[in-house]
């Protein structure tokens, strides 16, 4: 007993050592963006600042389009994840519910988008956004991210877990597909189809690659993107202010993450997600 | 044609009793009620044989947008990867295999290789290595606190890799950043991170590490909880150090998911790199931080050598298929084992 108690202990060093280097950086980011200029560099390790400071953040409403850089990334975010559940239910219905030939074909046609490295598609999807015209629009970060490959996938699973004599029944009633969809498998997998929205929202919501090639004006940048003008060439200076930014940028997330955790790792927990 | 009440009650408890507890008893027999008012208004029949055209379009949207984003711009690339063209002017010209040649034998392309191997190497130190020692500990060595530092150590993965790029930019600095301060407080120098050959792949590297941990963790943990308790209780009482515990029943029987950590470790690793590369270093120094997935950016957005771009593009894919069937494969053994 005694000596299992001293090994715990051993480990919950560890697990601390780990939990530290983990949240210190957040700490660090939110009491940086709460510093004065002169304690920034004065008191750098000092996790709370002496004197709290509001000035980092009305720097940035003064002067830079903030609330339109919140409404951008939430447009597109929001889009993108409702997309992404829409179609991924609908094409999850039809792999559960119908036979058909070369259904596994296609099934696994599809759910192997998931891995195809970003590098493949860069180029070319780029050269198709131009041609439709949606380049430094929203639409030009939306379109190509309307569907994804693991939401079929987790929805498949979650469609599949639904009891067998509940989908009997409907059959015998000849209920119609799009009622059976909405009136029956809908509400009982609203959980996971929930928590994997709010995933997809998260992840759009920090992505900054495609929106790095698709955005060029500034006043269409979303958060993330927004970032990258408080880095000048020599490793800046006004760190107070780019972590009031960055404070911004993972409020969101975070704030979802702690809101409803268990749901949220329960659906990282089934999948792997980009971005 | 109704559904027995009793009939339902047993699907309830046969669900139940696997653990599936989507819905209480009463609620079964609610939906049950439900389905028979739906069927009412609704006549059509539901998988009938002449109904191809629902699947058809239920499945439209979805494979229409990752067909024309995912797998035509393959084949856009193979056609591309033999052209010499820079995205801009209208003249393409052909020139076969020249792009792969010039790609081969250039010199930075043993740098991109080295460059790459150093980052797998790693990333798989940072997030796969060490997630599956420390879930083993949460799931098998710990009795308490175990939520906690799942909480906890997941929460990085959750924030923008923009976000954690920026943070460490600071944190990194070598004239007024934290970590300068903690080395000057033991008599250390800080290097210049970002400005030199290795040490920018070793920073950039857990700048990834650092969001990318705990989600690998918690894939790790999920595997680790689902190795039997009698089986470690059975090695607890043969006296089995934690040691033989890991090695020889924890390591076996978590070996299809750590396999599936260790690909996505590499294949998703080296593409979370173009953030933090984009942001911090644009390549530098020298092209000292740059890899296999950012060149393709570097070459198509930067260089437009739209040519270039795309035969990198194509080995990247070469290389990553290799990965993937690995992949897929254990993914079908997981998809089948769940069915």
């Amino acid at each position: 007993m005694k000596i299992s108690s001293i090994r715990g202990w051993h480990w919950h060093v560890v697990l601390c050592g780990a939990v530290l280097i983990q949240l210190w950086p957040l700490f660090f980011m939110l009491s940086t963006s709460f510093k004065s200029m002169d304690e920034i560099f004065q008191s750098t390790l000092n996790p709370i600042p002496a004197v709290p400071v509001m000035n980092n953040y009305l720097y940035v409403l003064k002067n830079f389009p903030l609330v339109q850089y919140i409404f951008n990334t939430f447009f597109i975010a929001g889009i993108i994840a409702a997309s992404k559940i829409i179609t991924s239910i609908l094409a999850a219905f039809a792999f559960v519910y119908y036979e058909f030939s070369h259904k596994e074909k296609l099934f696994n046609a599809l759910l192997l988008t998931f891995f195809i490295p970003i590098t493949v598609v860069m180029v070319p999807n780029y050269l198709l956004l131009s041609r439709l015209g949606v380049l430094n629009t929203p639409w030009g970060v939306i379109l190509p991210q309307l569907a994804d490959a693991m939401g079929i996938f987790l929805i498949r699973q979650a469609m599949r877990a639904i009891p067998r004599p509940l989908i009997e029944a409907g059959k015998l009633e000849n209920a119609g597909a799009w009622v059976m969809l909405t009136r029956i498998i809908l509400p009982l997998i609203k959980p996971s189809v929930i928590a994997m929205g709010i995933v997809f929202f998260i992840n759009s919501w920090n992505d900054y690659f495609w929106p790095l090639l698709v955005l060029q004006d500034k006043s269409r940048y979303t958060l993330p993107l927004a970032l990258q003008m408080f880095i000048s060439a020599e490793g800046g200076s006004e760190w107070g202010i780019a972590m009031a930014v960055a404070v911004l940028t993972s409020l969101p997330p975070l704030l979802l993450y702690l809101s409803c955790q268990r749901f949220i790792i329960h659906t990282f927990m089934q999948s792997g997600v980009k971005g | 044609m109704n559904l027995e009440e009793a009939e339902i009650r047993m699907a309830s408890h046969k669900a139940q009793d696997q653990g599936e507890q989507i819905l209480s008893n009463d609620a079964y027999i609610q939906y049950a009620a439900m389905i028979k008012n739906a069927a009412k208004h609704w006549r059509r029949t539901f998988c009938e044989a002449g109904s191809i055209w629902q699947p058809v379009v239920f499945l439209t949207p979805a494979t229409l947008v990752l067909f024309v984003f995912a797998y035509w711009p393959l084949l856009q690339d193979v056609w591309l990867s033999f052209h010499l063209w820079n995205m801009i002017s209208p003249a393409m010209k052909f020139v076969g295999l020249q792009n792969y040649f010039q790609l081969v034998t250039s010199a930075e392309f043993i740098k991109i290789i080295t460059n790459t191997v150093l980052y797998i190497v790693v990333l798989l130190l940072v997030n796969f290595l060490l997630p599956y020692l420390l879930s083993f500990m949460m799931a098998h060595l710990l009795k308490r606190f175990s939520f906690f530092y799942r909480s906890a150590l997941f929460a990085p993965s959750t924030v923008s890799l923009a976000v954690a790029s920026i943070l460490f930019l600071w944190i990194f600095n070598p004239l007024a950043g934290p970590l300068s301060i903690l080395l000057s407080a033991v008599g250390l120098e800080s290097p210049r991170w970002f400005k030199e050959p290795v040490l920018v792949v070793i920073v950039i590297g857990l700048i990834i590490g650092w969001k990318v941990f705990g989600y690998n963790l918690i894939l790790l943990l999920s595997a680790m909880v689902d190795v039997p308790k009698e089986l470690i209780e059975a090695a607890r009482i043969e006296n089995a150090s934690d040691w033989q515990l890991f090695r020889y029943i924890i390591v076996p029987m978590t070996s299809s998911t750590a396999l599936y950590v260790f690909v996505i470790t590499i294949v998703f690793g080296l593409q979370y790199v173009l953030v933090p590369v984009n942001m911090l270093t644009q390549g530098g120094p020298d092209q000292g931080s740059t890899n296999l997935v950012y060149i393709v950016y570097q070459y198509g957005f930067v260089f437009f050598q739209t040519g270039k771009a795309a035969a990198f593009a194509i080995l990247s894919m070469v290389i990553y298929a290799l990965f993937l069937m690995l992949k897929t494969k254990v993914l079908d053994k997981k998809v089948h084992y769940e069915n």
